[in-house]
């Protein structure tokens, strides 16, 4: 009988481990694929040039300045939306039916294919203007980080207990104090976890950039024309015959994965901190 | 004989002591749930009153009346009345800040905010009253004096409150509550969390403050009832069944019910 369970012991494990492996497998290969190939293009270059047309050598300087101002507009838009949101979920909306259909939108949100968000936004947005915008671009990013800081937000709220509300009302304080000094504090570590977690997601989206930002190839510093960013970059030449774009795309990812890597180290830096 | 004679001079306080609380046709509900019935209770000003009585007796929800921290929650209601110096602290035009202010409450968990001891102290405080500077350092002071903590935590005021001890950080939510000069003070449990040694720190604090303020303590043991008290209520099944000057409920109970729950027959 003991030799049976530790046989049965051992053969689950066996199969947990393959699982974990099989899983892992995967991710280390994009990982090293993306490293070895992107290495090589690591060069000054890349940060001080802009992308180059076929057959010359360039930079992505011009889809980094893209990226970084459409996410940080993106931020701007969707992390007090969905932290004053996720407030109100947590905080003042607990018994009504207004908070479970807003809740239940959210989700709806939280799940929606993102270019569904980029189709959503040229129409309300790109058409009427009649041109691609970095705006527009911003603003499929901030409606896909907005259902996901709402979520966060919402939950971490939840976790403080329900005593410390209580002592700090029986202090007699009103509750847009009790909640912006006393909750807020306890809940940071789980809100900033939040955000970066959507900070990461919204990095890397491409489809909703497609219908919005479209791209650029020159230098542009004017949010409201097309703007370049690495993620169409990639696509655009991963896709084209030219050795020195398919470089160039391995290059952006590299820097990408990196950026979105460094964030979920911080996540997890932050997450501790909050569990201490 | 020092004690006793400290004692006797308590209750001749209690004796001349103005009512502070009178509660009257206190009705209390969870949903549907009835958890407290027809309550009558006046409380001593100056003095400590104990409310004792097993689980689920309606002792906690009568202390939560007192200051309507019930009203948080929106299937909670009271009815009936409470009248503090001569009004009636449920009609809802009683401003709540003004009713929280004077009515202090400390939770069965220590419960401080994350951030330092100082801004701990300070945080009603200084939401009540602007004061300089160096008049709130003074208040704070003050208050941690009497909670009987400053000695223990006068160096490291910014040092978080989470890194206190059980004991000391239910002192500071004692001191927190008197930084605001309240006139009534309510303990739910107060030391049911902490180990014997800050249990008896806390209720020689309970001994200090009686001076000066109203106390109404609910605990579910009854020895430290009996220690810190001048006067117990007994409560069983939302109804206040009997209310009496402490020597005289746990020496000479009139009520059966009351007997048995003090001689351990049930609770």
């Amino acid at each position: 009988m003991p030799l049976r369970r530790k046989l049965a012991d051992l053969v689950a494990l066996l199969f947990a481990m393959a699982a974990t492996l099989f899983g892992l497998i995967w991710l280390v290969w994009i990982l090293w694929t993306t490293l070895a190939e992107g290495a090589a293009a690591i060069t000054p270059a890349l940060f001080t040039q802009m992308t180059p047309p076929p057959g010359s050598s360039g930079g992505l300087l011009n889809a980094f300045y893209g990226s970084a101002v459409m996410v940080l507009l993106a931020l701007a838009i969707g992390t007090p939306l969905g932290i004053a949101a996720g407030t109100y979920l947590a905080e003042h909306g607990r018994n009504s039916r207004l908070a479970a259909v807003v809740s239940f939108l959210n989700d709806v949100l939280l799940s929606a294919p993102s270019i569904v968000i980029g189709l959503f936004v040229y129409e309300l947005v790109v058409r009427p203007a009649g041109h691609f915008s970095g705006y527009a671009g911003a603003l499929a990013l901030a409606m896909i980080l907005l259902p996901i800081v709402v979520r966060t937000t919402d939950e971490s709220l939840r976790l403080v207990p329900n005593q410390m509300r209580e002592a700090a009302f029986a202090l007699g304080l009103p509750a847009w104090r009790v909640t912006s000094r006393i909750i807020y504090k306890s809940a940071l570590s789980g809100i900033i976890t939040g955000i970066l977690l959507g900070l990461a997601r919204i990095a890397g989206e491409t489809a909703p950039l497609l219908f919005t930002a479209l791209n650029n190839q020159f230098w542009s510093a004017s949010i409201a024309q097309p703007l370049a960013n690495v993620p169409v970059v990639i696509f655009q030449y991963a896709m084209s015959p030219y050795d020195e774009w398919h470089a160039l795309a391995w290059a952006g990812a590299l820097v990408l994965t990196t950026f979105v890597l460094g964030l979920n180290l911080m996540v997890r830096f932050f997450a501790r901190k909050g569990s201490k | 004989m020092i004690e006793l004679l400290d004692r006797l001079a308590a209750e001749a306080l209690v004796m001349q002591s103005p009512a502070k609380i009178e509660v009257r046709g206190l009705e209390f509900f969870y949903g549907k749930t009835r958890a407290l019935n027809a309550v009558d209770l006046t409380v001593s000003a100056n003095a400590v009153t104990a409310i004792i009585g097993p689980s689920g007796c309606g002792k906690s929800t009568l202390l939560r009346t007192i200051n309507r921290i019930y009203e948080l929650y929106p299937d909670q209601r009271a009815s009936g009345e409470i009248v503090i110096d001569g009004r009636n602290v449920l009609d809802p035009r009683y401003r709540l800040p003004e009713l929280r202010r004077s009515v202090g409450m400390v939770f069965q968990k220590p419960t401080p905010f994350a951030t330092n001891i100082r801004k701990n102290v300070a945080f009603a405080l200084s939401y009540y009253e602007r004061l300089p500077k160096a008049e709130l350092a003074d208040r704070v002071e003050d208050a941690l004096r009497q909670a009987a903590l400053w000695e223990e935590v006068k160096d490291k005021l910014d040092a978080s409150a989470l890194s206190l001890s059980g004991g000391q950080q239910q002192r500071l939510c004692i001191a927190r509550t008197l930084a605001v000069r309240p006139e009534i003070i309510l303990l739910d449990e107060p030391t049911s969390a902490l180990d014997p040694i800050s249990t008896a720190k806390i209720e020689e604090l309970i001994h200090e403050l009686r001076k000066h303020f109203t106390i109404v303590i609910v605990t579910h043991n009854m020895q430290q009832a009996a220690r810190v008290s001048q006067r117990t209520a007994f409560f069983h099944l939302g109804e206040l069944i009997e209310v009496g000057d402490t020597p005289q409920i746990f020496t000479n109970p009139h009520v059966q019910r009351t007997q048995d729950y003090i001689t351990g027959r049930y609770g």
